[in-house]
């Protein structure tokens, strides 16, 4: 039987033409025609790429040049105006002399597959932004837990971790933790949810909310697990806050209950003491209500410098008269319980940058400390609180000392922790917020105190502010542990 | 003393608050004594027994709630009437007795106290 080669021509599922050396279009299909409309005495460029001239490259052109066979994906313009992406394939037509002397060209529209290929590029790309971008750690352990793939975020404060095993990596252990949750999905599949602790590369400890899955091949089996990690650092600061606030509430109320039964007292001293005709009383009754209006006032403003993340506004300020303004203010308090306060301040006392408003309430609170030293002893009476001023060339020391009733082990350990107080009406915010100074301005204080002996606090404040890189970040918020 | 004069032992660490409810006690024909703290309440137990004790709970040394299970688990001493005076929560009221098999304080005043308040509860615990 002989085959109707016209037949075939026309039943090939692809645009089919036959070039000619010069590019015209000497025959081709329906198919070829449908798409890109009438061929006849037209150029193929003009025909399939509405050009004017021929295409630079092309595989009909490069069969012209080698005899070969070439191919190539092009996109090409149909007659309706849609732009198609075809494999085109060209192969040599020979006359008798093996010469080329045209091409035959087929055209498979492979648009689709183009599109699906993009969608899969565009989604993969999407997931591995989506991988590498999230805000949490991600990380892929194989059967051996070592870590085969890691986000960004994982590198960053991890470090280059490819290749390790993960308690290495982030638990810095030797051997896997126990129970571990990669192993335990790598088990059943199921996924595990866990609190851990873990250090990153610089050394600092995070809390994460670790959640794995498991990974599979094409068949079921299980072959990795993915472990997605949510730092919940700032979470857990911010409970810890909240226990602070708590405990600040408690505190507060307590001993703000404690100092208006104070002034109920004070009130009733005076009261009492015009109607029974008492001077005496009735001045007692007074400074009492005084001294313990003054509490109040002192404990919130302890209140708000604790509220408030303070960083100190530096200026240069005379030691000498940040330590006279704070005797001063506190000097007829001192009168009232009959305590002598007393400033002994050199000229080597000199200056320093500090903020003035800050340091002033830091000696005020450990002269206060003092003064309630001294009223809360029984034991003897013509107490006396010194403020002294001394320098050396790099530093200022401001030293309060009393011969109050001093501390013993335990009040001195936590005398400078939140919440401690071992006055009845004390807030244990005052020694606190003075240690926070301190330490934002680059200094410490120091304490020396034995039961019935008196109390000493030495504060050493750098002359200079220190570099920004010696100072602590926060003032407040580090630190804060809670001594109950 | 006065015959029949009736004596309370006054323990706060608080100065302000000792010269308040002793200057009132004492307004209202009482005698007193005081302590600064849990450990010099024990000791003034010891020296004498009073008629009545008013009894801070957060004290340094010793703490009210201790002095007060010592007092009430002591036959010689359970007797005596006990009024908790604090500025710690009034949950305190039933915390004190739910702990140990102590029973319940005999009065509990919040400070800030009001005077009547005072001599009207030490008047009915001591009538």
């Amino acid at each position: 039987m002989e085959l109707d080669y016209r037949q075939v021509f026309e039943a090939i599922p692809c645009s089919l033409s036959v070039i000619d050396r010069d590019f015209r279009v000497l025959d081709a299909n329906d198919r070829y025609r449908i798409r890109f409309g009438d061929w006849e005495g037209r150029y193929c460029y003009q025909v399939f790429r509405r050009r004017s001239e021929p295409c630079e490259v092309c595989p009909v052109g490069q069969t012209f040049l080698d005899g070969e066979r070439h191919e190539a994906e092009e996109e090409v313009q149909t007659i309706w105006g849609e732009t198609l992406t075809v494999l085109v394939r060209s192969k040599p037509v020979l006359d008798e002399s093996g010469a080329v002397v045209s091409a035959v060209e087929m055209a498979t529209d492979v648009t689709r597959i183009k599109n699906l290929e993009k969608l899969i590029r565009k989604s993969q790309k999407r997931y591995h932004t989506l991988f590498s971008q999230v805000p949490c750690y991600i990380s892929i352990q194989d059967e051996d837990l070592n870590i085969i793939e890691a986000n960004s975020a994982f590198q960053e404060d991890f470090g280059n971790v490819l290749g390790r095993k993960c308690f290495e990596a982030y638990k810095h252990r030797n051997s896997p933790c126990e129970p571990c949750p990669v192993q335990e999905t790598l088990v059943d599949g199921l996924p595990r949810t866990r609190e851990e602790v873990v250090t990153s590369r610089t050394g600092q400890t995070k809390h994460v909310l670790v959640t794995t899955a498991a990974l599979r091949d094409a068949g079921g089996a299980i072959t990795a697990v993915m472990e997605m990690s949510a730092d919940i650092t700032h979470v857990r600061e911010l409970e810890d806050r909240l226990t602070q606030l708590g405990l600040l509430i408690g505190t507060v109320s307590h001993s703000l209950k404690g100092l208006l039964n104070g002034l109920s007292g004070g009130m009733y001293l005076v009261n009492s003491g015009f109607a029974k005709g008492d001077e005496g009383r009735v001045k007692k009754g007074w400074s009492t209500v005084q001294r313990n209006a003054e509490r109040i006032k002192a404990m919130v403003s302890d209140i708000l410098y604790y509220a408030k993340d303070r960083v100190p506004s530096w200026e240069p300020l005379d030691a000498g008269e940040i330590a006279f303004d704070v005797v001063t203010m506190l000097e007829s308090r001192a009168r009232e319980i009959s305590v002598d306060l007393s400033l002994e301040a050199g000229p080597e006392a000199g200056g320093l940058e500090g903020d003035p408003q800050a340091i002033r309430a830091l000696l005020a609170n450990l002269v206060e400390n003092s003064l309630d030293a001294c009223r809360l002893d029984d034991a003897s009476t013509g107490h006396r609180v010194v403020v002294r001023v001394e320098g050396s060339k790099d530093q200022v020391e401001f030293h309060v000392e009393d011969d109050g009733i001093g501390m013993d082990r335990e009040a001195r350990d936590k005398a400078f922790s939140l919440f401690f107080s071992t006055k009845g009406t004390g807030t244990g915010l005052g020694l606190f917020i003075s240690n926070k100074i301190a330490r934002a301005h680059g200094g410490e204080i120091d304490l020396r105190s034995e039961p019935g002996e008196g109390t000493t606090f030495v504060v050493r404040l750098p002359r200079l502010k220190p570099p920004l890189s010696e100072l602590p970040i926060s003032p407040i918020s580090e630190e804060t542990a809670i001594h109950a | 003393m006065p015959e029949g004069q009736r004596t309370i032992l006054v323990v706060d660490d608080d100065p302000d608050a000792r010269d308040f409810f002793i200057t009132v006690l004492e307004d209202h024909g009482y005698a007193t004594v005081f302590a600064r703290d849990g450990n010099e309440a024990l000791q003034r137990l010891v020296e004498g027994k009073p008629d009545l004790v008013t009894l801070d709970i957060t004290m340094p040394e010793k703490s009210g709630v201790g002095v007060y299970r010592k007092l009430k688990e002591d036959a010689g001493l359970s007797d005596i009437p006990v009024i908790i005076i604090t500025g710690v929560s009034d949950d305190f009221k039933q915390f004190i007795s739910t702990r140990r098999k102590v029973p319940p304080p005999d009065g509990y005043l919040s400070k800030p106290v009001e005077p009547e308040q005072l001599v009207s509860l030490v008047g009915k615990l001591l009538a």
